[in-house]
C-alpha cells in the first residue's frame, strides 16, 4: 500500500493541503502547522498508509505544497 | 543629530547575530517558527530560541525585536500567542505586527508592539490610527523624503504620543531588496507556486528572466530588460543626510535572508556614515568608498528607492548578486592556540596560497576578514595547502569548529560602479 509521509517541523502552515484535500490532513490549532489524520510519529515524521485509489489526489497535494513536505511512496 | 538614528539589522542566523552585534547594531530584528516573512529564506529560529537570542542582545546592549508580521488565520492564533508570552518572558523589546489579531493579542499581553511596513502606512492620520497600539511605526518603502518629513513633523504638530506616552517614532527602511509590489504585497508566489508571499515563503518569480510574447501575432515584444520585475536594492547612503534631516529614529536594514557578511558590511557603513554626518566627514569622497564596501557583499545593483520622488523602479539586468567580491568555502574550523595566535583549519575543498583574503564565518566568532601571511601544514611552512589538509595560519581571532574559512575572489563587477 502507498505511503503518506509529512515532515511535519518544516510545515509552515500554508493550509494548501486542507484545502485540498480535508479528508486526510487538518489544520493544527496548537502550533499552526498541517497534521495527517491518523498519522503515526516515527522520530521526525508524520506516516500514514493509505488506499491506492487516492493516489492521485495525494500526489497533486503533495505537488502543491509550497515546501514540499508531503511524500508519496508507493 | 544623525547618530540619535538607530541602526536596525536583519538577523536570520546566529552568525547573522555575531556579525550584527560586532558590527555595532543598535537594534536587531529576527522572526520564529513560521509566522515571519522571512520563513523559507532564513534560518530556522524556533520559540526556544527566542530567549538565547535576547540574551546575547543583553550582554551588548542592543535592542531586539521579533517579526510575527506575516498574513494570520485562525489556526495560528495559539502560535502567536505562545510566541508573544515567550517574547515577552525572554525581554524581547517589540513585537513588530502588521495583523490586527497580532496587535491586539500583544496589546492584551502588555507587549510593545512596532507596526510593520506590512500595513503600508503612508500618511499622519495613518500614523495617529496606530498611536493608539505602536509607539513605533515602520512607514511604507514607496513614500518619498518629503512625505516621510511630512509625517515626523506632523507627529510633534500634533503631539501624536503612542501608549508609552513619547512622541511616535518613525523608522524607514535605509538598505536591501526592494519588491515589485507595494511594501511585499504581492501574489504572485502563492498564484504560481501556492508559495504566499505574505507568509513569509516568496520564491521570488520577480527576480527570474521573462519573455513577453504578443498572443495574436506570437511576437516577441521588444523590451530593453528581461528582468522586467526584478527591482535593484535600496541604498541610502549617498542621501544619508537628507534622510537624517526627516527627522526618522530607526533606519532598518533589509535582509534576514542574506548572509552574516553582508549583514556585518551594510550596518558598520551605516553606522560610520552616520558618525560622519556628525562629525563632518560625509563627503563625496567618503560616500565613494561606502559604496564600494557596500558592494562587496550582496547586492543587485542600487538605487535610491522611491526617497527621491522616482515613480518607477530601477530593474535589475541580471538574476543574482553584483557584488564585487564572492566568497568561496574553504575550510571549517577545528582548533585555535591562543597563546600562538594560530588557527587551524581543515581544508574541505579548492587550494588556499599565502597572500589570498580570506574571511571567517562562524555563531560565536561572528565575522573575521584578514590576508593569510604564512601557512603551516605537518611538514612546516608551504605556499599552497589542497583539500583534504589540516593547516594553520596566523589568525587575529579565536577560532572554533563551528567556523567555516572562505577564500574572498573578485567577481566579473568588481570594477563597475554599483551607483552610476
Amino acid at each position: 500500500m502507498p505511503t503518506l509521509i509529512h515532515y511535519r517541523d518544516k510545515c509552515i502552515g500554508c493550509n494548501v493541503c486542507f484545502e485540498m484535500w480535508p479528508v486526510r490532513w487538518r489544520m493544527s490549532t496548537t502550533d499552526g502547522k498541517a497534521t495527517l489524520v491518523g498519522g503515526i510519529k516515527k522520530k521526525n515524521l508524520h506516516i500514514l498508509r493509505v488506499s491506492p485509489g487516492e493516489d492521485e489526489i495525494n500526489v497533486r497535494v503533495a505537488n502543491a505544497c509550497p515546501v514540499k513536505v508531503i511524500k508519496v511512496q508507493p | 543629530m544623525a547618530t540619535k538614528i538607530k541602526i536596525l539589522a536583519p538577523v536570520g542566523s546566529f552568525e547573522s547575530l555575531a556579525a550584527a552585534v560586532q558590527a555595532g547594531a543598535d537594534a536587531i530584528y529576527f522572526g520564529v517558527e513560521q509566522l515571519n516573512m522571512r520563513v523559507k529564506s532564513a534560518g530556522a529560529f524556533t520559540i526556544d530560541d527566542i530567549a538565547t537570542v535576547a540574551t546575547k542582545c543583553d550582554e551588548h546592549n542592543i535592542r531586539k525585536y521579533l517579526t510575527l508580521n506575516t498574513t494570520v488565520y485562525d489556526y495560528d492564533k495559539n502560535l502567536f500567542t505562545e510566541i508573544i508570552t515567550a517574547s515577552k518572558e525572554a525581554g524581547v523589546d517589540a513585537i513588530i505586527a502588521s495583523d490586527f489579531a497580532v496587535i491586539m493579542e500583544c496589546r492584551r499581553q502588555g507587549m510593545p508592539v512596532h507596526i510593520s511596513t506590512q500595513t503600508n502606512v503612508s500618511n499622519l492620520d495613518s500614523v495617529k490610527f496606530f498611536s493608539t497600539f505602536a509607539d513605533l511605526i515602520v512607514l511604507s518603502r514607496e513614500l518619498t523624503l518629503k512625505q516621510v518629513e511630512a509625517i515626523t513633523h506632523g507627529i510633534e504638530r500634533h503631539d501624536v504620543r503612542g501608549p508609552s506616552g513619547e512622541l511616535v517614532k518613525i523608522e524607514i527602511f535605509g538598505h536591501g531588496a526592494l519588491c515589485m509590489a507595494i511594501s511585499g504585497k504581492c501574489y504572485l508566489s502563492l498564484h504560481s507556486n501556492n508559495s504566499s508571499a505574505n507568509r513569509g515563503a516568496c520564491i521570488q518569480n520577480c527576480r527570474h528572466k521573462y519573455t513577453v510574447i504578443d498572443q495574436d501575432s506570437q511576437q516577441e515584444l521588444e523590451i530593453d530588460n528581461e528582468y522586467i520585475m526584478s527591482a535593484k536594492d535600496l541604498c541610502t547612503i549617498d542621501i544619508l543626510d537628507k534622510i537624517a534631516a526627516t527627522g526618522i529614529s530607526v533606519l532598518k536594514i533589509e535582509g534576514r535572508g542574506r548572509t552574516a557578511d553582508y549583514v556585518f558590511e551594510t550596518v558598520r557603513v551605516y553606522k560610520e556614515a552616520l558618525a560622519a554626518i556628525d562629525e563632518g566627514a560625509y563627503t563625496a569622497e567618503n560616500i565613494a568608498r561606502w559604496r564600494k564596501e557596500l558592494a562587496t557583499v550582496f547586492n543587485r545593483g542600487f538605487w535610491e528607492g522611491y526617497y527621491l520622488g522616482r515613480k518607477l523602479g530601477e530593474w535589475n539586468e541580471t538574476d543574482g548578486s553584483k557584488a564585487t567580491q564572492k566568497k568561496v568555502y574553504l575550510a571549517q574550523g577545528v582548533r585555535y592556540y591562543p597563546k600562538l595566535k594560530v588557527a587551524e583549519f581543515k581544508l574541505e575543498s579548492g587550494k588556499l596560497k599565502v597572500g589570498d583574503e580570506v574571511l571567517v564565518i562562524g555563531p560565536v566568532t561572528g565575522i573575521v576578514r584578514q590576508v593569510v601571511e604564512t601557512i603551516h601544514v605537518d611538514n612546516g611552512p608551504v605556499e599552497i595547502v589542497k583539500q583534504g589538509f589540516n593547516f594553520t595560519i596566523p589568525f587575529s581571532a579565536h577560532i572554533r569548529p563551528t567556523d567555516k574559512l572562505y577564500k574572498l575572489i573578485p567577481t566579473e563587477y568588481a570594477d563597475a560602479d554599483p551607483l552610476p
